[in-house]
């Protein structure tokens, strides 16, 4: 799980060219919307978009995404229930 | 012009509905759905969502589809007319782009159908059937486009600039809208439900609406119904969601009540923009219950019905309003069979029979760019006697990048080497934005963005800008092909949302309100080498007073791959270039202010007299002699030969015989090369000398003069700096 969240904070300042910030910042239980980190529907949009491609994890509503888009914890562990390992 | 009404002469609507105003009047009637699985281009990857696809025949094979679906409507709404319109203003958000995604998937790289890709080239096609010889506006303002070109149509008329508008809005379907609609997870699977309380979203379509505007004495006899206002406004809040509690709508309707001189309880019915995305539908709501309170008028949405038509949506629903105004007869929200309560909104159902005089149509776009329109029959409110806007315009302060630098920097590259072109490092001149809000933004969106700040730094008191006029030739062309690059590599698997929302014409203009929250008109025009031409001209038309500071900014990015297919001059093999211009304008009357106008635009070849109308536009041959001390010429380099006669005819039939200054000689070859040249002009009649390197015959004074800048080529155009 620790390597999960690893990779996802590379992926998350990565996707979303958040440029000041160093992916180690990311605390596991930072809130992802609506906290320091700002994102906003767009951001989540694009992170769905990577989360399917790359973990092969779907999140095509928006109450599911409201769920999963916590924080990093919540969010990884998500992807390693559902990850079918079919991502590319 | 005193006294003057604004009469809808002539309708043409084609949408999945049918073609034709009566095929669609009947099938909104009589609840039709016009929703079926795509079928206009083949999906790779995943299940087809049902779209709205209008049937069209007899097309013209060798003009993309957005053409032929304006063409037709265009053709409906001048049966029986006269002569052709005297000015062409069409709202569009996909021009060819449909035709160009068929060229890349097909790998085409000589891509005949570059030349239409344009959202502009719809508008041109449109005119040069016609031979429609004046302005020809193209607007982009998302899914609000076809109600804001009523809006700059109306103010047209109202200052006599044409007799005869035809105005409208036209998009086809295409992958980028079908695929980055789908990305932002606001298509509804099962086709939209507006207000439902099971609403998932909306449903994609295409279409045409054009309305034939004529401005009428008020003693005219006829029955026809009237344009009696529009009115604009911007949320200023968010790049796709809209403001919560629908400011921006509010402001948008109030705007169009006050300009048509109709309180609110006097409108009939309401046509809702309700695109049956959860969002949309709740704002409009607290919107529509901010303005009418108890008194809620009869409202349903089409879109149940029609899908979407994005650009198309805003005209066709004004062609719709004026048939229920004749028929009494209010259409029902098809789709719609559980309407939310959340909403407290009660829509129509079902169609109602009663008498209606006023309807007040809404369209809301990306970028949070409202319009609002009040059509009304004939003699219910007073026509107005306020005099028009003036199409000239104080500026307040400047900005330009050029592949030199900033404004300095150019006159002095121009002044010491004859050349400010090439492409200027985004690290000189994004250094004063912060890096978290332009994280997601390409270049142009990053260039747009710092002339508008540079430029408000330029002009020191006056307040911040209230609204935005933005253009641009070809608009964020990095974020187009970043979207299509990768929806082609991930054989459409995959696409990004954020390419999608910024690739839109209007992502700048709406980035630049969000920076400043001009919450005013915001309006987004593109019209190839005459985009900034455009835009001023539409500034001098809509800009009220409550609308000033008001920033008019033009900008192009090259891009190595799109640039040199779909600009005509950089396709000629030129260096690149880039850049653009800003103003902060005002309505100050103070006679130190720098003033801006454009005082011409029309069609190169659709007009025999050209050159004589423009000289009269410019106050005749011994005004044009004692009022400028220096001619700056803009010829794109694809039209040199054209564009040099048409120079050298001007200045022998208007007897110029002061220098003239070839700009895009320094500026490079690029759609915005006009706004870096305009913000040069400011400079340098406000400096009173031309320093050498601008002119073939050196340094020269203006001896209080301005400075005259026309554009040549396809059409020709006239700003005076003074």
């Amino acid at each position: 799980m620790k390597n999960l969240t690893d990779e996802l904070k590379q992926k998350i300042v990565q996707t979303l060219n958040l440029e000041d910030i160093e992916p180690e910042e990311i605390g596991e239980t930072d809130l992802l919307v609506g906290g320091e980190l700002g994102l906003d529907s767009i951001d989540l949009l694009e992170l769905v978009m990577m989360i399917e491609k790359d973990y092969g994890v779907k999140i095509d509503s928006e109450d599911t995404a409201k769920k999963v888009f916590v924080n990093l914890e919540i969010l990884a562990g998500y992807i390693s229930k559902h990850s079918t390992g079919a991502g590319r | 012009m005193n006294g003057i009404r604004i009469c809808v002469a002539g309708i043409g609507l084609i949408s999945p509905l049918g073609c034709g105003v009566s095929e669609n009047w009947i099938a909104i009637i009589t609840g039709k759905r016009g929703m079926t699985p795509l079928k206009l281009f083949p999906v790779a990857q995943g299940s087809v969502l049902p779209v709205g696809e209008a049937h069209i025949h007899r097309v013209d094979p060798g003009v993309p589809r957005t053409h032929n679906l304006a063409f037709l409507a265009a053709k409906e709404a001048l049966e029986g007319s006269p002569g052709p319109p005297d000015a062409v203003v069409i709202g569009g958000t996909t021009g060819g782009m449909l035709e160009t995604e068929n060229c890349f998937k097909a790998a085409d790289p000589a891509g005949t159908w570059f030349r239409y890709h344009s959202q502009s080239s719809v508008a041109e096609y449109v005119a040069e059937k016609l031979c429609c010889p004046g302005p020809v506006i193209t607007v982009s303002t998302a899914c609000s486009s076809g109600a804001v070109a009523i809006k700059i149509a109306v103010e047209m008329l109202r200052a006599a600039l044409a007799k005869r508008v035809l105005v409208g809005g036209a998009d086809s379907l295409c992958r980028m809208t079908y695929f980055g609609f789908r990305s932002l997870q606001l298509i509804d699977p099962a086709g939209a439900k507006p207000l439902d309380t099971a609403r998932h979203g909306m449903t994609l379509a295409e279409g045409a609406g054009m309305l034939l505007l004529e401005a009428r004495d008020e003693t005219d006899g006829d029955e026809a119904c009237e344009i009696m206002g529009a009115g604009l406004s911007c949320d200023a809040y968010h790049p796709t969601s809209p403001d919560p509690q629908g400011k921006g709508a509010l402001t948008a309707m109030k705007a169009a009540l006050e300009d048509a001189r109709v309180p609110a309880p006097a409108i009939d019915y309401i046509s809702v923009h309700g695109t049956g995305t959860v969002d949309n539908d709740l704002t409009e709501a607290r919107a529509l219950h901010a303005l009418f309170g108890e008194k809620m008028p009869p409202l349903s949405s089409m879109k149940g019905s029609m899908g979407h038509t994005l650009a198309a949506s805003g005209a066709i629903e004004a062609g719709i309003a004026v048939r229920t105004i004749r028929e009494g007869l209010m259409p029902g929200t098809t789709g719609c069979v559980q309407p939310d309560p959340r909403l407290r909104l009660n829509p129509l159902i079902e169609p109602l029979e009663r008498p209606v005089n006023t309807v007040l149509s809404n369209a809301f776009g990306f970028g949070g760019n409202n319009a609002s329109v009040v059509i009304g029959r004939r003699g219910v409110a007073h026509s107005r006697d306020t005099p028009p806007n003036s199409p000239y315009l104080a500026v307040a302060g400047s900005a330009c990048i050029s592949g030199a630098g900033d404004i300095t920097a150019t006159i002095q590259a121009v002044s010491e080497k004859g050349d400010c072109s090439g492409i200027l490092p985004e690290k000189n001149f994004c250094s004063h934005l912060r890096s978290r809000s332009i994280r997601r933004f390409r270049r142009l969106s990053r260039m747009a963005l710092s002339l508008a700040i540079s430029a408000r730094e330029d002009a020191g008191p006056p307040d911040d800008p209230v609204s935005v006029l933005f253009c641009s030739g070809w608009g964020p062309l990095s974020e187009t092909y970043s979207f299509l690059d990768r929806l082609k590599s991930s054989e459409e698997s995959f696409s990004s949302p954020t390419a999608f929302v910024n690739s839109v014409h209007n992502a700048p203009a709406g980035h630049i309100a969000v920076h400043f929250r001009a919450t005013g008109p915001n309006i987004t025009t593109t019209g190839g080498d005459y985009s900034f031409e455009q835009s001023l001209m539409t500034a001098g038309l809509v800009l009220r007073k409550s609308h000033v500071p008001a920033l008019v900014v033009g900008a192009d990015e090259f891009h190595e791959t799109l640039s040199r297919k779909f600009d005509r001059s950089v396709a000629c093999g030129v260096p690149p270039a880039d850049g653009g211009g800003a103003l902060l304008v005002t309505r100050s009357q103070r006679p130190s202010d720098t003033r801006i106008a454009a005082l011409f635009f029309e069609h190169a070849t659709n007009n025999a007299s050209t050159m004589h109308s423009l000289i009269s536009s410019l106050g005749g041959v011994e005004r044009i002699r004692t009022s400028y001390g220096a001619l700056f010429a803009g010829i794109p380099v694809a039209d040199e030969d054209l564009g040099r006669e048409q120079l050298e005819t001007f200045c022998s039939t208007a007897g110029f015989q002061g220098p003239v200054i070839r700009y895009r000689r320094f500026t490079g070859e690029f759609a915005s090369a006009s706004a870096v040249a305009a913000v040069m002009g400011v400079a340098l009649v406000r400096d009173g000398i031309v320093p050498g390197g601008f002119a073939e015959s050196g340094a020269f004074e203006l001896h209080g003069k301005g400075i005259l800048m026309l554009g040549f080529g396809k059409f020709i155009t006239a700003v005076e700096i003074i």
